[in-house]
């Protein structure tokens, strides 16, 4: 009953993708690619969230794979050819950033892929690479789910996945003399695919230590209130708090605990710390004093090429500190530069096995890979000391040799 | 003991300033029937710009509502005027795809101008309390609080004692009653959806130190402020104050005592069971449109 | 108007070969299965919010049920999601039912809010439900198990076939009464309950009928992405989308959903592949719902074809006066209902009563009808003469009292149960439904609640026949196809009246039928009321025009200050001296120079 009326605009817009689609017919996905042409230069195809929920380390991720192909282009290419990065904007959107890497791999025929942030962005890209059989080193998307689908193209480019992240910070309490070591502990955490799993793990290695839980939490990602939850801690008064901490819950509950008074004798929290500027500037430098995390990279660690990176990223992007996520980029970048260099070609099977049978040396220390790509590896534990993010462990990664032990009281 | 009177106090605390926040969505449903889905980010607008003076001139936050208020005043009215106006007799569903959309503008433009990350301001007393024996009470929920208070106080006055305050009672109560007595319909909604956006100008500034807010924060909010206007009554503004106190003490105390993870689901569960049995929440008028 | 149909079916066969002449191409066949799966979203929600007006900003949460449906079966049966996709609406469709019978008590904007609410309740779920589904770490799914070279083909033509089929079941709604009562729904609910619709189901129906293709396609969609959390599933952008493409489509038709979903879709990836990294995407968004909203709110289809019809304009005919007067009234009186014989009043009202606030406007009334009378009902503005209608019709809940019709207390049915049992009512403003036809006017009332009746076809068939008969009795046959809009005042009187025969009604309560018509069809609507009398149906009517009244109308009652105050045949009535001076006076000279 509803009038109906010539629906021309229907046949407009579909003349318009089939024209589209029609334009370039190209040959079946798994017949061999021609025998790449060395004198054009080598396209690397990225989709990042540069706008959206992710936008944040989306945009430093970006900084970081630019700061890797100018030094790349600069020292002469790879296997001699200049490298064109092809990033495209996914908005932090599944579907959108199903649909690029789909048109990177099979419109824009890109001879390498480099994979994008966050799991959420991470679980759908990957498996478009893996039906596409391309190498897909991620430099984000630690979820503990995302190895257990028996991807074979898969690398990610961290030290350790979200389960091991807090067993640096174990084992530093671990070397503590016993009396020094927290009797009671507290964990509050974010709702989220990444906090959730380290306080998770933490929890479960110090109660196997001893260590007495008076509080456990998980919380909503909106929480935007922490005076409650500050209130009950307040009350339990316990030696330690552990915080699965995204970024702004991390701030969030250290405000409320210094309107309360209370500070513990150690705090830790996962990421929260690792946003230096954003962080010491929310709940101010001087409490920043012995506040414990872990983090996959450090502005001053003597891994190889961490000076140069640090200093061309300063160069190109206004004098600014690079991010962790800059960096886990960049380091990305380094796992597929190795693999490329060695095996010679962009053989994309043959970066594969290589990339399983090696280890490779990134800004970030040394990875290596499990058969699903999960890197075997450990975080490092960083420590705000007098205003500035310090690396304490392990030994040979330390910027600082000495621990705030017990955390001073808020100022 | 403490546990609780120190959860009630918070609770307390932040209904007050709930209730400043909500105050312009239930005003402006009052006499305009629309549901401001903007009023969220409103008050992220106002909390970055808020954000943004205090870093450049050092004005305290909360006082800056001097500034803020007036300014909002201003594009509250214009927005009425040029746009929101435009629709006035079209289909209430239509107001709220207008306002939901004008909320998306408010998230878009602050990305581009602010980019999207957390901010939030801290002034030196952002993290003292004043003690009053077990007590905490949190200098920046008080100065909130009191701020609230006296512009709730100011609104009361402003509808009652003076002549615009009457009649945007008076269309509130009954438009077409009001439109015989000569009150301008117009005027009257475009002085409301002004004052409104105002309250949001103090709320804003508020926000600004008691939360870490971001661009896309205002959907957090806008749902927050919905549930108090719901609870309380659309349109009513005492209704809103109740709404406010009620949900600010569920919060704190579901926090200290129930479990987080399901505290926001009965959040939502309470905004549709009013709307189910008593769809005029605890103070409002039952609106002409459900009798007929 | 069947040429839209020929285009769409040629677009179609253009899809359907699209792959196999260009099938090594997974990126624009990527971007048409997402064009697809938002039409398929697009013209579901218009079922719902389109058709009954209902608007849902929520919608996208059926999309996650079905995905979350499909995906929780596979991973725990092992079973591929694909298979177990129809699953996925069986959910979207319970979860309506279940949420639609409480949540559609409430209208505007308080639906509005609970769809989000409800939205964002079902995130919340999702989040903390961990054993069911695995909370915040979200579910990932296998593989798809065909070979890689056909990567998305498989998953083009299954949302192309969802899409037809819901395209198809959209079209199919539309025809029924089903689709009329919605669209009655939209245009003025209380108006729809009173000729007999039963608002409350078609809500729940349509709401029910909103969710199935989209929780299909929701299962779909989980083994498309392999992966699928809380976050992304049930996100609000979701929802704006869709609203946006069917604004920008055109709401309440057919093909502007599709249309506008295609439009939709194109723009956002054309944004992803030449808007670079701009900030902008949220501000062009929010910009596009504005601007449509403000200037093209009924959506670019309609705006179209008004505009076709601006520059081919059809010649409109008027009230075929000579053929309404010379019409035959057998036609009527074969499809009225046979009165029955029961005895006692055919409508009885005790002590009703009616407050507003502290006004009273029915206080205590009392008023009986006797079976095949024209009763009439006078009395001053205020009197409460509409109020009363409307307690007697169930438009409003009384506060006290007993009305009892044909036998039976029917104070606490809902209005379309009164109208199922014989009563009908015209308004003292006519209500039809402005952007329907007048045959869509006049073949919308539901005679009963049966399903049948409701998913009989409305615009062909038996039921188009008798309102097609019914219209040349008013003698607007010549209109039929016109807005009910574009009528005069006195017309738009005579089509409430047909609208309310179609109910075969034993009880009909005119609200100042007289009122604006115009002297010749003034006549001819009396003809017809005594025809129709003489035929067994009983009239309740209100009037001012107190000559008319004491012509046609035996007995009379006064109604002042929410009571009877008199009653009896004209002509008492006429000498009455208290009726006379308390109030006939002032007002009967008033009126009768008015």
């Amino acid at each position: 009953m509803i009038e109906i009326s010539v629906p021309r605009l229907l046949a407009a817009s579909l003349t318009a993708t089939l024209v589209l689609g029609v334009a370039a017919c190209g040959s079946r996905p798994s017949e061999k690619k021609a025998a790449a042409d060395t004198s054009k230069p080598m396209t690397i195809g990225i989709s990042l969230p540069l706008t959206g929920d992710f936008s944040q380390p989306g945009t430093e991720a970006r900084r970081g794979y630019e700061v890797w192909a100018d030094q790349i282009n600069k020292s002469g290419g790879l296997l001699g050819r200049q490298v064109n990065l092809k990033i495209v904007d996914d908005a932090s959107n599944q579907d959108t950033v199903v649909s690029d890497y789909t048109k990177l791999i099979t419109q824009d025929k890109v001879d390498l892929i480099l994979g994008t942030f966050s799991s959420l962005l991470n679980y759908p890209a990957s498996a478009v690479a893996e039906k596409n059989s391309m190498v897909y080193v991620e430099p984000a998307g630690g979820a503990p789910k995302m190895f257990d689908r028996g991807f074979k193209y898969l690398f990610f480019a961290q030290p350790a996945t979200a389960p091991h992240q807090a067993d640096v910070f174990v084992d530093w309490i671990k070397s503590l003399p016993a009396d020094q070591q927290p009797k009671t502990a507290a964990y509050p955490t974010q709702d989220d695919p990444f906090a959730a799993p380290v306080i998770e793990s933490m929890q479960k290695q110090l109660e196997a230590l001893g260590v007495k839980t008076v509080y456990s939490a998980t919380y909503p990602a909106d929480t935007t209130n922490f005076q409650s939850i500050a209130s009950q801690l307040a009350a339990k008064k316990p030696d330690l708090i552990a915080q699965g901490a995204v970024f702004e819950d991390g701030v969030g509950l250290v405000r409320s605990l210094k309107q309360l008074q209370y500070s513990p004798k150690i705090m830790f929290q996962t990421s929260a710390p690792s946003n230096a500027g954003q962080y010491s500037s929310g709940i101010g430098v001087e409490n920043t004093e012995g506040i414990f995390y872990t983090v996959s990279w450090h502005q001053d660690a003597k891994t190889p090429r961490n000076a140069e990176f640090v200093a061309d990223y300063k160069a190109k992007f206004q004098n600014a500190d690079p991010a962790e996520d800059a960096a886990d980029a960049y380091a990305a970048a380094e796992v597929l530069q190795a693999a490329v260099t060695a095996v010679g070609s962009t053989d994309q099977a043959k970066l594969r096995d290589w990339l399983h049978a090696n280890q490779v040396t990134t800004i970030l220390g040394p990875l290596s890979w499990t058969a699903t790509g999960e890197p075997i590896g450990k975080f490092l534990l960083g420590q705000w000391q007098s205003g500035k993010a310090q690396v304490v462990a392990p030994a040979d990664a330390a910027t600082s040799q000495t621990v705030v032990n017990p955390k001073p009281d808020w100022k | 003991m403490a546990q609780f009177v120190q959860a009630v106090v918070l609770g307390v605390l932040i209904g007050g300033i709930y209730a400043l926040m909500a105050s312009g969505l239930t005003l402006i449903f009052g006499v305009l029937r629309i549901v401001n889905i903007a009023q969220g980010a409103f008050l992220i607008l106002v909390a970055t710009f808020t954000w943004w003076l205090w870093r450049t001139t050092g004005i305290d936050p909360i006082l800056s509502a001097v500034i803020t208020a007036p300014l909002m005043f201003g594009l509250g009215w214009v927005l009425y005027r040029f746009v929101v106006r435009r629709i006035s007799g079209q289909a209430a569903s239509m107001s709220v795809l207008l306002t939901f959309g004008i909320a998306l503008v408010i998230e878009g433009f602050l990305n581009v101008v602010a980019g999207n990350k957390f901010r939030s301001a801290t002034p030196a007393y952002f993290e003292q309390s004043f003690r009053v024996g077990d007590i905490l009470l949190p200098k920046a929920q008080v100065y909130g609080f009191l701020a609230a208070v006296v512009v709730l106080g100011g609104l009361y006055l402003l509808l009652t004692r003076t002549w615009a305050g009457r009649a945007i009672r008076a269309t509130s109560q009954n438009p077409s009653a009001a439109a015989l007595v000569g009150i301008g319909a117009t005027a009257t909604a475009a002085l409301a959806f002004a004052l409104g956006s105002a309250s949001a100008g103090v709320g804003g500034s508020i926000l600004s130190v008691l939360y870490p807010f971001f661009p896309a924060s205002h959907y957090d909010w806008i749902s927050r402020l919905l549930g108090i206007v719901v609870l309380g009554g659309m349109g009513s503004l005492p209704g809103a104050l109740v709404g406010a106190l009620v949900l600010g003490l569920a919060e704190t105390l579901t926090a200290t005592y129930g479990s987080l993870q399901w505290s926001t689901l009965v959040f939502y569960l309470v905004i549709m069971a009013v709307l189910l049995v008593r769809p005029q929440g605890l103070f409002g008028a039952r609106l002409r449109e459900d009798v007929a | 108007m069947r040429r839209s149909h020929v285009v769409a079916l040629l677009c179609l066969v253009a899809l359907l070969i699209y792959p196999v002449i260009n099938p090594w191409q997974p990126y624009p066949q990527g971007v048409m299965l997402m064009m697809f799966l938002l039409a398929i979203q697009a013209t579901s929600w218009n079922i719902i919010s389109g058709y009954a007006g209902y608007i849902s900003l929520g919608h996208s949460m059926f999309l996650g049920l079905g995905s979350y449906t499909a995906a929780i079966i596979a991973l725990h049966t092992g079973v591929n999601p694909l298979w177990v996709a129809p699953l996925g609406g069986v959910t979207a469709v319970i979860v309506a039912v279940l949420a639609g019978a409480v949540v559609l008590r409430t209208r505007g904007h308080a639906f509005v809010i609970i769809t989000i609410a409800l939205l964002l309740s079902a995130q919340i779920v999702a989040t903390n439900w961990d054993s069911l589904t695995n909370g915040s770490d979200g579910i990932t799914l296998e593989l798809p198990f065909w070979s890689a070279d056909f990567q998305n083909i498989p998953f083009y033509y299954a949302f192309l076939l969802l899409l037809v089929l819901t395209v198809l079941f959209s079209a199919w709604i539309a025809r029924t009464k089903f689709g009329t009562g919605l669209v009655a729904i939209r245009e003025d609910e209380g108006k729809a309950a009173a000729i007999g619709v039963n608002t409350t189901v078609l809500k729940i129906l349509a709401y029910a009928a909103s969710s199935f293709f989209i929780g299909v396609a929701g299962g779909v969609y989980a083994y498309y992405q392999t992966f699928l959390n809380p976050v992304g599933s049930f996100a609000i952008l979701g929802s704006v989308l869709i609203v946006l493409a069917a604004l920008v489509g055109g709401r309440g038709t057919l093909y502007g959903p599709v249309i506008g979903a295609f439009i939709v879709s194109l723009v956002n990836e054309g944004a992803t592949v030449y808007g670079g990294n701009s900030q902008t995407r949220v501000l062009i968004m929010g910009l596009i719902l504005v601007l449509v909203v403000l200037f093209l709110p009924a959506g670019l289809l309609p705006s179209l074809s008004a505009a076709w019809r601006r520059r081919h304009p059809v010649e409109v005919s008027f009230t075929d006066q000579v053929g309404a007067l010379s019409h035959n009234t057998a036609v009527v009186r074969s499809r009225l209902p046979v009165s029955s014989d029961r005895p006692g009043p055919l409508l009885e009202v005790r002590g009703v009563s009616k407050r507003f606030g502290g006004l009273v406007a029915v206080d205590g009334a009392d008023l009986v009808v006797e079976r095949g009378s024209i009763t009439a009902l006078i009395g001053p503005n205020g009197s409460g003469k509409t109020t009363l209608f409307n307690l007697i019709t169930g438009a409003m809940p009384l506060d006290s009292g007993t009305i009892t019709f044909n036998g039976k207390r029917i104070e606490k049915l809902p209005p379309w149960t009164r109208g199922h049992l014989g009563l009908g009512r015209t308004f003292q403003v006519t209500r039809l439904f402005k952007d329907m036809t007048v045959l869509q006017n006049v073949v919308a009332p539901q005679p009963d609640g049966k399903l049948r009746t409701m998913l009989a076809d409305a615009v062909s068939g038996a039921e188009a026949a008798r309102a097609r008969d019914l219209l040349d009795v008013v003698g607007l046959g010549a209109l039929a196809q016109q807005k009910a809009g574009s009528l005069s005042y006195g017309q738009q009187k005579l089509v409430e009246l047909a609208q309310v025969l179609m109910l075969a009604p034993e009880l009909v309560l005119l609200d100042e039928p007289a009122g604006g018509v115009n002297p010749s069809l003034l006549g001819r609507l009396t003809e017809v009321i005594r025809e129709l009398n003489r035929d067994g149906v009983t009239f309740l009517v209100v009037e001012h025009n107190i000559p008319l009244v004491l012509s046609l109308c035996d007995p009379v009652n006064v109604f002042a200050r929410g009571k009877c105050i008199s009653s009896g045949p004209p002509a008492r009535i006429r000498e009455d001296p208290l009726v006379l001076d308390a109030y006939l006076g002032d007002d009967w000279r008033a009126d009768a120079h008015a």
